[in-house]
């Protein structure tokens, strides 16, 4: 393998890398938040329990989004590009 | 294990102009789990008695349950009406992602979560996609429904559009992230584990032997006479096998990878098969349901 290639590949394990890294760093702070939050509730009014449980999972579904979105981006930078 | 990420069996089949490309192994799991379902369905159906004031048999018990966890927990405040409507269709997509996700813990080599496959999620995503479509329509009407599409002014139709388009994208890749997600985490970790084993098994090996010393200590400061000899005895043996390893690794560091490697493939299969399986069946139902719900409104 030739000096220029081998650069590229080190630079997509960088990339990719960086990609998730940086990536996880919004879809934690949002599910922290979420979770504290409806942890908060919880124990302020245990009857609503199941509906915040329920509410809580879609919320964090969301937030996890742009999360999924830097892996498959990492992902096809590592197999695919 | 590690060098098979992102490689996967493609199977090319030309029909005339058309290319069509899958993998074998994921439609044969899919098809697997979905025969399996069926035939589930089936035996669960034959147990229910005709009679519908007799006493209830195990398995209409089984089928209530279940029924009623998706009702609560799935559809949860949603109208009498909607939630009968929606019922079947949550319960079985419920079923089979679930099904799917936990077909990977299998020990069946070569076997790989349909799930794994963004094929199968989009498909699901776009089953989900026009079933809204479908319910809003026979609910309220195709000139409503359109309408809903120009609120809250007209001016928004390209939002909604793209919105609707982001929405059903994220909801096959949010499947599919977590699935692959989980299995090459799996793939990289275990490997990772057992080689750290064997590379640090003089220091594993020195902490074990450090962690019987003051076990020993403890019990001969309480007089436990008999529980101390035993136990040195123990360590004395280990303390051989330590010292014998130097000529023959094998009786070292072998049962030290396997119980380390046997006891993480666990803890690892649980968290990213069975935990993570689930709850990202729930969650994909659970937005299914309202999507589907938002569609109705």
């Amino acid at each position: 393998m030739e000096i220029g290639a081998e650069l590229v590949q080190g630079l997509k394990y960088l990339a990719a890398g960086i990609c998730m890294g940086i990536g996880a760093i919004g879809p934690a702070l949002g599910e922290g938040r979420i979770g504290a939050s409806a942890l908060e509730s919880m124990a302020r009014q245990p009857e609503m329990a199941n509906t915040l449980l329920r509410n809580m999972i879609i919320a964090d579904a969301i937030a996890e989004t742009t999360g999924i979105y830097s892996l498959i981006v990492a992902i096809m930078i590592l197999f695919v590009v | 294990m590690s060098s098979e990420i992102g490689k996967d069996l493609v199977w090319r089949v030309r029909l005339g102009p058309l290319s069509i490309a899958f993998n074998p192994l994921t439609l044969a799991t899919a098809l697997g789990v979905a025969l399996l379902l069926l035939l589930l369905g089936l035996w669960l159906r034959r147990g229910i008695p005709r009679d519908p004031e007799a006493r209830p048999s195990r398995r209409l018990v089984l089928l209530t349950a279940f029924l009623e966890f998706v009702d609560r927990q799935i559809l949860g405040t949603m109208e009498e009406k909607t939630k009968q409507n929606l019922l079947p269709f949550v319960a079985t997509l419920f079923l089979f992602v679930l099904a799917s996700n936990l077909s990977s813990l299998l020990p069946i080599p070569g076997l790989v979560a349909p799930t794994r496959d963004l094929n199968v999620t989009l498909g699901l995503a776009l089953l989900v996609y026009a079933f809204c479509h479908i319910y809003g329509i026979r609910t309220k009407g195709l000139l409503r429904h359109g309408k809903s599409y120009l609120e809250p002014l007209p001016v928004m139709l390209p939002m909604n559009l793209v919105g609707d388009l982001g929405r059903t994208l994220s909801h096959a890749f949010r499947l599919f992230g977590n699935i692959l997600g989980g299995s090459i985490m799996l793939a990289v970790i275990f490997p990772i584990l057992v080689d750290l084993v064997a590379r640090f098994r003089w220091i594993l090996g020195i902490l074990f032997l450090l962690v019987g010393l003051v076990a020993l200590r403890a019990l001969w400061r309480r007089g436990k006479k008999k529980a101390f000899y035993a136990l040195g005895l123990a360590w004395l043996g280990a303390l051989v096998l330590l010292v014998v390893h130097v000529w023959l690794p094998v009786l070292w560091v072998v049962p030290a990878a396997f119980l380390i490697g046997t006891g993480a493939g666990v803890v690892l299969n649980f968290f990213f098969g069975l935990f993570s399986g689930t709850i990202q069946a729930l969650v994909f139902t659970l937005l299914a349901a309202a999507y589907i719900q938002m569609a109705a409104e």
